[in-house]
């Protein structure tokens, strides 16, 4: 495809140094210019978000929030929640594989559509599609999600359409199970995978890919060889963007799980908002947070397949 | 409701140099103060006190200015009145919760500055439940039942509970996702105490055994409409307010079942913070919301749970629905929910989720 | 690839829309419960012109989802090229530290943030909620815009400079064009969780104060009118027509 797009020219990527001249050459001299770039972003997050968690973890380490004149005991049981509560292990393991189920099947329709976002489309269209695809954020979670139960429900739009090309369809049951779900999941976030592997794509160079194609090489070596290490770090983002929050999401799970919908997150918001039990509440979110930063640093070590061209 | 963005109170942030990044502002809700005196609710919205025709004929008639807000759950309400003090002049506060909040939050009612609460209901104006060293901390509003709400003409009045257990309802019923109602339905179901079961493994038992018929577990009233409205359910257990609600507005096939165990019962009371700076004002609105006038039309309009004003249920027609639902001799079979220790409150929120880890396998 | 990528993409945008659409349509039901079959009304939009609080509510949402992107957009892509194009000890911990307020469910969060604000006197109000507003939308603008940075070649800049340019002029001629699809993606998705993000709001508004999603969620017990459709809908063609007139106008989706 010809280049119209001034991005894609500008950048070459066969020949990225892999420590670029800018970095080796900074300095400590350089220091105060790094702070000055961080520290507003990591004031504001040290305020509204990492004290505040730290007093959370405190509270984790209480046998009761210290509310209401009790006295401070300290205790580490609430860490052991997985073990006196043998039942957490399956919740926990449904939350995973709604995380990799709706991680998975973001990148599968995601990759895919940035491609085409990023190669089949340019000028207006291009911009237009763009933003289409994050409008549908701009609207309210919860109204969405109550709209997917007019899709999925017996006698909704999918069994309705169904039933009048086949009318002795027995019911579907499609909402109120895991993959109802997944589907508001990937719903609520696709746009994020679609997004930042589109923003990597775009720094592909036409002039590989074309030289490729002119050497023989067939689409799907192309897109093995060059194109998906280079939308490699956007998939990577993707991922993190979507599996991290997936795996304590409880308002998909709620109103389109039905019983099935017992997950970590509803098991979490259950312990602060009707058990008022905060210790409990923070240390299973804490542990929830070790646990996916483990599989996310376990994840990154795994050997990645570098650009060939 | 104005938002006014301000510069000269730049100084409120602690940490200066995220302070610098951010424009500073402040709402102020507060302006009309000035005017004429006002009162902060807390409440559940949509929950009586914030009806608009309501608000507008109490500050016609006492000058006194009614703003809200909300919580969505009670520890929230718990939450926000620790943190927020002499924000609010009147809270909604569930009587198993009043002895939680106890003497250090509440202020004691002095029921004879409340001329309406002459005529509350005998049993319910001095209920143990919220009754510190002697004194109401509270003045009872209203009660309510959570019984059974069935497709009408598939379940007959006097039922049992075990018609949640009733093979013809596979995959049609639906269950409060709330530990305290489904252990006291566990509780009921097993002819035990709602608020102190000797033996919470049969609870459990009876728990697990309506796992064929659940559906769905819900939290919210509009969650419940909408399955009931799109035919996914048949049987639930549901709140009596709730069904009124359904029927008389919705106009959905709903009716409300006494269960032969007996069913739940729940009291609410509008209390006085300690902090609170208007406790007058705060007196004439919790006395405004025991007129019968205004529960005629509440009830009638929007549809609520029982009055605790004897007069004001006097002034129902007798064939209306929440006379019906809402007879007074019910509750005396009802088992009114009473407040819990931590301890309690936590076993009971367990059991509730390993249940529900049991219904999702 | 050209037809079926177009085609796969037309079936992502069905897809994204397709609750959308219902939300829309709901709108004009009578049923409240999103009954079949439908049947047509304007009732909600006229009642909803009656309710000055759901409207205060609404733009109060905007209002505060417009300085929030802003904001993080501004100081989330400052961070972005420090962690992505800089080398310090203490990077790969700060990288990580964006994920705790993502993986958090924001309830604890906000609930973290009413407790330590309400002990450290920051209170309630506005500044509280954009604070927290911010805060949360940050992560998504750093990795957003990081992933940005990554895709881009650094020694672009160092060639500029070293044709003659002066640093911040190599910065802003070169490098932030360059950004600019990232940075406004950065935006939206920023505005996006201002705009849903309920929990915070909830619980550092000052009462009487109220925004769009906390008017649902509060109203959920109970059960929301398809007001909420109504105002849903306003909001999201009028911010349709807006962005894709400005994007039209600008030209700045997605590079030329």
């Amino acid at each position: 495809m010809p280049s119209d797009d001034g991005l894609g020219r500008a950048r070459s990527v066969a020949s990225r140094p892999r420590v670029p001249v800018a970095m080796q050459r900074q300095t400590r001299r350089d220091w105060p210019a790094t702070l000055g770039l961080l520290a507003p972003a990591y004031g504001v997050l040290l305020i509204a978000v990492f004290l505040p968690l730290a007093v959370m973890a405190f509270f984790s380490f209480l046998k009761q929030a210290p509310f209401g004149g009790r006295p401070l005991v300290f205790t580490l049981e609430h860490y052991l929640a997985f073990v006196n509560r043998p039942y957490l292990i399956d919740v926990a393991w449904r939350s995973i594989s709604l995380g990799l189920w709706t991680t998975g099947l973001s990148i599968a329709i995601g990759l895919p559509a940035a491609l085409a976002l990023a190669r089949a489309t340019r000028g207006r269209a291009r911009e237009t599609i763009f933003i289409l695809i994050i409008l549908p954020f701009w609207s309210n979670g919860l109204v969405r999600v109550f709209s997917w139960t007019m899709v999925l429900r017996d006698g909704g739009i999918i069994d309705a359409g169904l039933r009048w090309l086949l009318p002795s369809l027995p019911p579907l049951g499609l909402l109120y199970s895991f993959p109802a779900m997944v589907v508001g999941l990937v719903h609520a976030y696709l746009p994020y995978m679609i997004l930042t592997c589109y923003l990597s794509i775009l720094a592909i160079d036409d002039k590989i890919v074309e030289a490729a194609a002119s050497l023989g090489a067939r689409s799907f070596t192309i897109f093995r060889t060059i194109v998906l290490p280079l939308a490699l770090p956007g998939v990577m983002s993707g991922a993190v963007l979507i599996f991290v929050p997936v795996i304590g999401s409880f308002m998909e799970p709620r109103i389109l799980g039905g019983k099935v919908g017992v997950t970590m997150g509803t098991v979490i918001e259950d312990q602060f908002v009707q058990g008022f039990n905060w210790p409990l509440g923070s240390a299973l979110s804490f542990t929830m947070l070790a646990v996916v930063l483990v599989l996310l640093g376990a994840f990154s070590r795994v050997p990645r397949p570098r650009p060939t061209a | 409701m104005r938002i006014e963005l301000d510069r000269r109170r730049f100084g409120q942030f602690v940490g200066g140099a995220a302070a610098a990044t951010l424009v500073s502002s402040a709402m102020v809700p507060g302006l009309a103060r000035a005017a004429g005196e006002t009162i902060t609710v807390l409440n559940w919205q949509g929950y009586g006190t914030d009806e608009e025709w309501a608000l507008k004929a109490f500050t016609q008639k006492t000058g006194i200015k009614v703003v809200h807000d909300y919580f969505n759950s009670e520890s929230e309400m718990v939450t926000k009145l620790q943190t927020n003090p002499g924000a609010y002049d009147v809270v909604l506060v569930n009587s198993a919760r009043t002895s939680q909040l106890g003497a250090d939050l509440l202020d004691p009612i002095d029921l004879v500055k409340i001329p309406n609460a002459r005529d509350l209901t005998p049993a319910l104006k001095n209920h143990p439940n919220f009754m510190i060293g002697g004194k109401p901390y509270g003045c009872v509003w209203v009660w309510g039942i959570t019984g059974l709400g069935v497709r009408q003409g598939k379940v007959a009045q006097g039922a049992s509970l075990a018609v949640l257990t009733d093979p013809v309802f596979v995959n049609r019923a639906a269950m409060n996702d709330d530990p305290i109602v489904a252990i006291g339905i566990g509780a009921l179901m097993s002819g035990q105490d709602i608020n102190a079961p000797k033996d919470l493994k049969r609870v459990g038992e009876k728990l697990r055994d309506i796992k064929k018929n659940i559906r769905l577990l819900w939290q919210s009233e509009v969650e419940w409409n909408k399955a009931f409205a799109a035919d996914q359910i048949d049987v639930s257990v549901f709140w009596s307010g709730a069904a009124i609600r359904s029927r008389q507005n919705s106009k959905l096939p709903v009716e409300f079942i006494m269960p032969r165990e007996g069913a739940l019962g729940w009291i609410d009371t509008l209390t006085i913070p300690k902090t609170s700076k208007n406790k007058d004002a705060a007196l004439a609105f919790i006395n405004y919301m025991i007129d019968p006038d205004f529960y005629y039309e509440w009830s009638t309009k929007i549809g609520a749970p029982a009055s605790a004003n004897a007069a004001a249920m006097a002034k129902l027609s007798d064939d209306d629905l929440n006379k019906v639902v809402h007879k007074a001799e019910y509750l005396g079979k009802l088992q009114i929910h009473g407040p819990l220790s931590d301890a309690t409150r936590a076993a009971f929120v367990d059991l509730w989720e390993e249940t529900k880890a049991f219904y999702a396998k | 690839m050209g037809a079926l990528g177009r085609i796969w993409l037309f079936l992502v945008l069905v897809f994204l829309y397709l609750p959308i659409v219902i939300m829309a349509l709901m709108a004009f039901n009578a049923s409240p419960f999103y009954a079949l079959p439908m049947t047509f009304t304007t009732k909600w939009f006229v009642d909803l012109s009656g309710n000055a609080k759901l409207i205060a509510a609404g733009r109060n949402s905007v209002l505060i989802a417009l300085v929030t992107a802003i904001v993080a957009t501004a100081i989330g892509t400052m961070a972005a090229l420090a962690l992505h194009r800089r080398q310090f000890r203490g990077r790969t911990l700060l990288r990580v530290l964006l994920l705790p307020p993502i993986a958090i469910p924001w309830l604890i969060i906000g609930t973290a943030m009413l407790v330590f604000f309400y002990w450290t006197g920051i209170g309630r109000g506005l500044h509280a909620m954009i604070l927290g507003h911010v805060a949360l939308a940050l992560p998504y603008v750093v990795l957003v815009v990081g992933a940005g940075v990554d895709s881009l070649r650094p020694d672009l800049e160092d060639a500029a400079m070293s044709l003659g340019s002066s640093p911040s002029d190599a910065f802003f001629r070169i490098t932030m064009p360059l950004l600019a699809p990232s940075i406004i993606a950065a935006a939206l998705f920023a505005f996006a969780v201002s705009l849903d993000q309920f929990v915070v709001s909830y619980f550092l508004a000052m009462p009487g104060v109220s925004t769009l999603p906390v008017e649902i969620y509060s109203a959920i017990r109970k059960g929301f009118t398809p007001e909420i459709n109504a105002i849903s809908t306003i909001l999201l063609v009028a911010s349709m027509v807006i962005v894709l007139g400005f994007a039209r106008l600008s030209r700045i989706g997605a590079g030329r």
